[in-house]
This record gives C-alpha cells, structure tokens and sequence, in this order.
C-alpha cells in the first residue's frame, strides 16, 4: 500500500499520510463494503489511491516551495514504458495496452501512474487539452473493448 | 461538468467515464459528479469495479516499501482518535470523571467496534474465498500417479509424480553424488519392444519436470535415474549405472 502511495505522492511522508488515513477511511467506511459489487483489495486500493489523489491535489494548490510536488523526481520506475515492462505477460491488461500506439498508452499509464489530471497531461506534453481529453476517452474505449 | 453527464449514459459512454475515474483523471465538480453517480448508478459502479481490478495488475508492479516502525501505532491513534470524539460527545458532561466501565460501555455502544467487527467479517470472508481457491487449487495439484525410485540398497532416493494435466515432476529425496563431467539422466519405459526413454537430465539432484509430451504414460510404467556423461548419453539408451528406479503406482 505504501508503495502505491509512494508512486502517487513522491514524497514519503505523504505517502505514510496517505496509508494512515486510507486505514481510518477502510475503518470507518467498512459498513459501506459490498462483497457483490466488488473485490476486498479492490475497494481499500480505491481507497488509498482516492485519499492520496486529493491529498496530491491539495498540496498541488497550497504549494509554495520552488519545487512542485508533480515535478519532483518522477523516478524512472514510474515511466510509463517501465510499468509497461513489469506488468505481467499473463494480465489482459497489458495485452490490451499494447495494442494501443506507445503515446496514447502513455497517456492512460501516466494518468494512473503520477495521478494527473487531464489539465496536467496537456500541460506537460504541450497538448491541448481537448486532444489530451479525445484521445485518453478513445483510448479507454478501445481497452473496453479488447478487456470485455 | 457538461449537461450531458447528468443524464443517462449510454453504455460507452459511461465506460469512459468509468475509465476516467479510476485513472484519477477527474477533478473538482467532475469527481464529485461521479462520485455521486458511484452510489446511484449500479451499471456505472459496475463499470468502475470492472476498471479497478484490470488497472489493479499496475499497482501491483510497485516495488512494495517496508513501512517505517511506527506507522502502525500511528494508524492506531488515528484510530483511537475516530473512536474518542464519540465516547466524548456521548459522556460530555463528565469526560473528566468519566470511570472505565462506562468507557467500556461506550465501547461496546461505539458504532466503529460494530463496524470494524463487521469488516473483520467481512475480511474473513475474503480469506476464506482465496483459502477456498488454494484448496481447489491443492486438489488439482494432487498427483494421479506416483514412482518411487528405489536405489540397489532400497532406499528411497527420488519420486516421480504425475498430474492429471500431463505433467510429471521429479522430486529427489536424498542427494545423489553426481562427479564432474557427470550428470543425471531419467529414463522411462513403458514398452520393452520400444526400449527406454530419455525424459530429462540434470546436472544435480534437484527437483525438475520431466517432458513426457507425447509418450505414453500408465500404471506400472518404469522410471530410473541413471549416470551420464554432463551433455546425456550418447547413444540414446542409458549407459551408466542404475542409481534408483522404481515403477508408477495409481494414488487411491
């Protein structure tokens, strides 16, 4: 779970932060856990990927330091092409990213990956961002429909 | 947020923004627009499971991080903390004097000991489904038939297990001296007219699938171990000395 939220936060300590109050929202949103509409692990990584996503935001918008959370060390691990590469042989998921061209893939694995937000990925790449917005849709489409 | 997602979804539409959310792509009034529609939407909640769990094989590739030492006791205290505003605002008058009996009373009346009790239910649930699965799994990992390879001393030195999805694996049970330039050939036979064989070499005693492919395999069939030069042997047929055969038995 740390791990996630490493990925997501950069920054350790707000990972810990994150991990902390994913447990105190598992706890207190346990009532709310639906077994028929999905897995256990499923729901706490939303969770924990939902609690370090806003804390991400947060800190986005309260910044003041001369180097930005999204600019810090987006280590290698989390290039896209990398996470591609460990993503195991056997998952669908892979298959279908695939079959996607390397700058669209890119896209959806950045989003997932660093947490940014549409707004982010168009600055970033110097896209517009209706293009940022047009391809990612597409791109989920055609992983709907290679997934199933 | 557009007008359009306020109203029904078409199911592609719905996906992508299903997609959308789960990537973390939305913010502000888009997120809260779908966080809305998560508790309201049952094919949109759907969708956004179906989302999770294939995108979930990517936060599975993060290098796990050891958590330091105190984030457990810190997760506690956050949760203590959840726990105490309600023992306070119910005893509020007399949270100085309050005695432990009513706090174990609060304890006992604290919704979150009902909920985490709940989904420690629920947790075991789980664990019994993933059990459940790792039994079944177990019982498909059950040999059919077994070898035990007997050395010229009768000792038990290996066994050769067959599953019902065509593999064979051996798996020693003593270590066997192997010289350099050497190693450990393992023969089959199952027809004198056809001769022995060859359905695997290693260069130790360790445990190794054997390729059978498409040789026949039955009950009574002979396997044996036997020395070899390091590359197998020459000719085909086992040349070196028996170091332990023994015949394929039914499992009842």
């Amino acid at each position: 779970m740390l791990g996630v939220a490493q990925r997501l936060l950069k920054r350790r300590a707000l990972a810990e932060e994150a991990v902390q109050d994913a447990f105190v929202l598992i706890f207190r949103h346990a009532g709310r856990f639906d077994p028929e509409r999905g897995g256990g692990l499923t729901w706490i990584y939303a969770i924990l990927r939902n609690r370090s996503l806003s804390i991400l935001r947060d800190e986005k918008r309260t910044e003041t330091s001369d180097t930005p959370i999204a600019e810090e060390t987006a280590s290698e691990e989390d290039d896209p092409e990398t996470v591609m590469a460990k993503l195991s042989d056997a998952s669908a998921l892979r298959a279908c990213l695939e079959m996607l061209s390397p700058q669209r893939r890119g896209l959806v694995l950045l989003a997932f990956v660093q947490g940014l937000t549409h707004g982010e990925i168009a600055g970033r790449l110097k896209l517009p961002l209706g293009t940022v917005k047009s391809w990612i849709r597409r791109s989920l489409l055609s992983l709907k429909e290679c997934l199933g | 947020m557009s007008p359009s997602r306020d109203d029904h979804l078409g199911p592609p539409e719905r996906d992508a923004l299903a997609g959308e959310y789960v990537l973390g792509l939305l913010d502000g009034a888009d997120f809260a627009a779908a966080e809305r529609r998560l508790d309201t939407d049952r094919d949109f909640a759907a969708s956004v499971e179906r989302w999770r769990q294939h995108f979930f094989a990517i936060d599975a590739t993060v290098t796990p991080l050891a958590p330091p030492v105190d984030l457990w006791s810190r997760i506690e205290a956050g949760l203590a903390g959840l726990i105490q505003p309600a023992v306070a605002s119910s005893a509020a008058t007399s949270r100085a004097t309050m005695a432990s009996s009513t706090r174990f009373a609060d304890w006992w009346n604290s919704l979150f000991v009902w909920r985490g009790a709940a989904f420690a239910g629920a947790l075991a649930a789980v664990l019994l489904a993933v059990g459940l699965f790792g039994a079944l799994d177990r019982a498909k990992r059950q040999p059919l038939m077994v070898a035990v390879l007997l050395t010229e001393g009768n000792a038990a030195a290996a066994v050769v297990n067959t599953f019902a999805d065509g593999r064979v694996e051996m798996l020693p049970l003593q270590s066997i001296d192997v010289p350099a330039g050497k190693a450990l050939e393992i023969w089959t036979l199952w027809d004198r007219a056809v001769g022995p064989r060859s359905v695997g070499l290693i260069d130790r005693a360790r445990s190794t699938p054997l390729r059978l492919d498409n040789l026949p395999l039955g009950n009574g069939q002979l396997f044996e171990i036997t020395l070899e030069p390091a590359t197998g042997s020459p000719t085909g047929r086992p040349t070196g000395p028996i170091i332990a055969k023994g015949t394929t038995s039914q499992r009842l």
